[in-house]
């Protein structure tokens, strides 16, 4: 009974996602209609919440089968790895709608908005879809989907030719990926019935070594891909930071991990773990992202475009602990596979709290300053006191810092590296635990990071006069920060309410695992911690103080000037010094004349990041492609001879094929 | 009984932070040849600074008031986690180095929040060299601390000790020698002492740590200049218990506690003489040669953790 008004729920909410929400906004332009929109739009993504809830606690879950009504088997289904994708959908949609409905309203005009809300309940459907797909095509649907529901949105915005180069960039290593993580499911093919995941699991102890490889390849290359690890991380600071703040929020917070998601259905339901080296192979590819992502963010001044940087990063250290999974897989130790895999998992789910706060912020900034180039802003914790904490809370949890989500699974995954000591193997021994301290690396860098991006935003005094006359943003908006942000300091104090259910589902995909005791033990100690800290800093409050304006020292001057704070460029400065080999800054110095180096009328300075790598990687397949169409375009000759020449050669090949082949 | 003793461990590292400063604060005065002020004068200080009112610059927000707040809490609380008489503590037993490290980081990123906050150049300076020595400080931190527990196979500090109790004093291994040799360059940096901050000096050209705390006066600074005393303290603490915890109490009697207190005096005499001399010895260094000097930390703690394999059977 209850399962199946379960499956009724889901099917309902998906319908009205897909179906419902962009029909009534296509078919009127009416503001009760948008309202409408909006609030189904929430009440769709409350029951997916629900749903997903329920049908983790009581499996199995609702299936949802469409085969006859489509030409493909095409259904969901909810197992426990969906219904945790799909509480992590659904849970950060409601407040990034909540801020998009106020969002929305102020900065497009109505026709724009209704096609923005349109799509963004397409996209909303499409996650859904990929989450819980139970077949291939249903899978690769929603797949396709969401990467071109995301162009979309990104279009609607503006469509300048730089825009379209990026939108084109972005969709083209969409498609890349996708056609990557299609050869994984048709790999499958000759060894399983069907396209069907429970055919697939099946499969998957039967395959040859050779194929197993191949899959594991293919996922990792195109859930890589999605996932943004470098070197396949390059449409990412393309795409996200032009997308409208509510939008960059879900690519950022759920998008990529949905990617996640789909590296751990196929390396860990269906194949049960790679080749042995497989392991190792994510770990070097997961430290370099994190380590670039974290460089490339420091030295960001643009806070959209440091915010995905900075998910690079963390996605970097999502797969860190994948990587580390796939290590004990491989070394037969089902215990710390289960510790790496919860604190993955528990990662993915706490980045798309943080994250999407991080980019709803930067919307509101955006809003209230109408610039998120971080040296124009400055002192807007003054001018907007709840968004600035809001903010403060995301950049806690980022850097991973005690009493905040992002320590928790950062704590795990150092425990799982720890863990690694423990293994037999020499190899595992020694890699494991010294990838603590590119960890730790990863973690300080980050802490530097959001220490200058919330410092120079929100801190000391307003550097332009949009910061100056910025404003509170308006209930909405507050509504889905402070949401997040309570989501954020919940899991910080309380990270059993997530580490309760995620042991059991780490125990569905690795046989023969029991329960890490880490998970118990941060579970138990983050709430005397927090008490220790949040009981003295109280204490310390309750003493009376007297206090007194007084302006700050100014060496002598007059008065400081916003001109003499650190900017964000000069923050970062000393560690952009240090990592310069990474960077290879191009510098330019241009005076004005150039014929008086003593009496310079103007001087201006410019230091670029140059992306060497990224074009000796990427410059050869261009090049290839290029030529490659070059040369095809020479049958192009216009010439209708010619033409049917081609048509007669076409034909006769054909024949003489049919006729040899029997 | 237990309870009252890991809450005495607390209270003794706070209360006694600002003597140690004062130490070696007169060590160093006497290796120069001053005669120094007296031992109990951060006492005195911290009195006069929480009497005092606050002047506070009229641009900062709520953040700055925070800042020192929450530096103080988050050491405190890292404070509980190490053990000083004997092989337990308040949050020792529970939690583990990693939570330490990272209590010390949420300070650090508030007191670094606070000195951006005060709108001068001088708090931008400090949080911005700040960052730069603390991101690269954190990784030989844990390294080390990641060799030691590797070697007794356990990630908890109670343990970590319990185990080197265990040992023979005279089977120090070449781990010991580098993890040591890691975390006493750490601690220099962590703790903004000679090679890598000057504590003494307001000079714009070296400052790290005193550029940051510049805006703070009355009772805020107290809080910012204590929580620095209790982590140096601290630091000392820890690497007292995990290299050289012998003479520790095994049972909870009053007489084997105050041995314990005792020697754990003594001890923290030594590391101050030692720092003391580090601090009177040597120069420091230019601000870009730090992360060189934090790369042999990172590089020594690097080979601990890898000799671990050797060492450990």
């Amino acid at each position: 009974m209850l399962t199946g008004s379960i499956a009724a729920l889901f099917a309902l909410l998906l319908a009205v996602l897909a179906v419902l929400v962009p029909l009534i906004l296509i078919a009127s332009r009416a503001e009760s209609a948008r309202r409408l929109a909006v609030a189904l739009i929430l009440i769709a993504s409350f029951a997916g919440c629900v749903v997903a809830v329920s049908s983790f606690l009581r499996q199995p879950g609702p299936v949802l089968d469409l085969s006859r009504a489509t030409p493909f088997p095409f259904s969901f289904a909810v197992d426990r790895l969906s219904a945790f994708f799909l509480l992590l959908v659904c849970s950060v949609a409601i407040p990034v709608t909540l801020f998009g409905a106020s969002y929305f309203d102020l900065h497009y005009s109505e026709q724009r908005r209704n096609w923005t809300w349109a799509f963004l309940s397409l996209f909303l459907s499409s996650m859904i879809a990929v989450v819980t797909a139970s077949t291939g095509f249903a899978f690769l649907a929603g797949w396709e989907l969401m990467a071109l529901v995301s162009a979309g949105l990104i279009l609607i915005e503006g469509d300048s030719t730089e825009r379209r180069h990026n939108v084109f960039i972005y969709l083209l290593m969409m498609h890349v990926g996708a056609a990557a993580v299609a050869a994984c499911f048709f790999l499958f093919l000759p060894y399983s019935h069907g396209l069907d995941f429970r055919a697939i699991r099946a499969a998957g102890a039967i395959v040859p070594p050779g194929i197993r490889t191949a899959v594991f390849l293919f996922a990792f290359a195109g859930f890589g891909a999605k996932a943004g690890l470098i070197p396949l991380h390059l449409w990412l600071p393309r795409a996200h930071p032009i997308a409208p703040s509510p939008v960059s929020a879900l690519m950022s917070g759920i998008m990529l991990k949905t990617a996640v998601y789909g590296f751990v259905r196929f390396a860990f339901d269906f194949l049960g773990g790679g080749p042995w080296w497989s392991g190792y192979a994510v770990l070097l590819v997961a430290a370099v992202t994190g380590l670039l992502g974290i460089l490339y963010a420091i030295a960001e001044n643009d806070l959209k475009r440091l915010l995905a940087y900075s998910s690079v990063e963390n996605l970097g250290i999502i797969f860190l602990g994948l990587g580390t999974s796939l290590v004990f897989l491989a070394h037969h130790a089902p215990l710390g596979a289960a510790l790496a895999l919860v604190a993955a998992l528990l990662h993915a789910f706490n980045h798309a709290l943080f994250k999407s706060l991080l980019f709803l912020g930067a919307g509101a900034i955006s809003n209230s300053t109408h610039s998120v180039d971080l040296n124009e802003l400055g002192g807007l914790q003054r001018r907007m006191p709840l968004t600035g904490a809001a903010i403060l809370v995301g950049c806690c949890s980022i850097a991973g810092l005690p009493l905040f989500n992002g320590f928790v699974s950062e704590w795990l995954t150092f425990r799982s590296f720890l863990a690694g000591s423990t293994l037999i193997d020499t190899k595992a021994q020694i890699v494991l635990p010294l990838m603590v301290g590119i960890l730790a690396l990863i973690g300080g860098l980050t802490a530097a990071c959001f220490v200058k991006t919330f410092g120079v935003a929100f801190l000391g005094r307003p550097r332009s006069a949009g910061a100056e006359d910025a404003r509170e943003v308006p209930l909405g908006m507050r509504a889905g920060l402070c949401l997040l942000a309570a989501g954020c300091v919940l899991i910080g104090i309380v990270p059993g309410l997530l580490l309760r259910p995620l042991v059991p589902l780490a125990q569905v995909l690795i046989t023969g695992a029991g329960v890490p005791s880490e998970t118990l033990s941060i579970a138990r100690i983050t709430p005397w911690t927090a008490a220790i800290v949040l009981g003295t800093s109280a204490l310390v409050v309750l003493f009376k103080r007297r206090e007194r304006m007084a302006r700050t020292w100014a060496c002598g001057l007059p008065e400081l000037s916003s001109r003499m704070q650190y900017t964000s460029t000069v923050f970062s400065k000393p560690i952009r010094f240090v990592f310069a080999r990474v960077y290879r800054p191009d510098r330019k110095v241009e005076q004005v004349p150039a014929d008086q180096p003593y009496f310079p009328v103007s001087i201006s300075y410019r230091s670029v990041r140059t992306t060497s790598y990224e074009r000796a990687l990427y410059r050869p397949f261009v090049d290839l492609i290029v030529s490659l169409a070059l040369r095809l375009r020479r049958l192009q000759t216009g010439n209708i001879q010619v033409y049917l020449l081609y048509i007669f050669l076409a034909l006769v090949s054909l024949l003489t094929f049919l006729r040899f082949q029997r | 009984m237990k309870i009252t003793i890991d809450i005495l461990q607390v209270l003794i590292l706070i209360m006694a932070a600002p003597l140690v400063r004062g130490v070696i604060a007169r060590l160093k005065a006497r290796l120069q040849r001053r005669r120094g002020a007296s031992v109990w004068r951060p006492y005195a200080e911290l009195f006069k600074l929480l009497r005092k009112e606050e002047l506070v610059p009229p641009t900062s927000s709520a953040v700055f008031r925070l800042a020192p707040v929450v530096l103080f809490g988050a050491t405190i609380c890292a404070a509980a986690f190490v053990p000083v008489m004997h092989a337990s503590s308040l949050l020792g037993s529970q939690g583990d180095f990693f939570m330490l490290v990272y209590m010390l980081a949420l300070g650090r990123f508030f007191l670094s929040l606070g000195a951006l906050d005060g709108g001068s150049a001088f708090g931008g300076m400090g949080a911005s060299r700040e960052a730069l020595v603390s991101s690269l400080a954190e990784a030989p931190f844990l390294l080390g601390l990641v060799a030691l527990a590797v070697l007794a196979a356990r990630a908890d500090i109670a343990g970590m000790v319990a185990w080197t109790l265990g040992q023979n004093i005279f089977n120090i291994s070449a781990v010991h020698i580098l993890a040591f040799t890691s975390l006493a360059m750490v601690t220099l940096a962590e703790t903004g002492r000679m090679p890598v901050d000057n504590p003494t000096t307001h000079l714009e050209l070296t400052m790290i740590h005193e550029g940051m705390v510049l805006e703070y006066s009355g009772p805020s600074l107290a809080l910012i200049e204590w929580a620095s005393a209790i982590k140096l303290h601290a630091m000392l603490a820890l690497l007292i218990a995990l290299f050289c915890p012998w003479g520790m109490a095994a049972s909870g009697s009053g007489w084997g506690m105050a041995a314990a207190l005792l020697l754990y005096c003594a001890k923290i005499a030594v590391l101050a003489i030692l720092l003391s001399v580090i601090e009177s010895a040597v120069a420091k260094l230019r601000m870009y040669l730090v992360p060189d000097f934090l790369g042999v930390a990172s590089a020594v703690s690097a080979l601990a953790v890898i000799f671990t394999m050797w060492v450990k059977r």
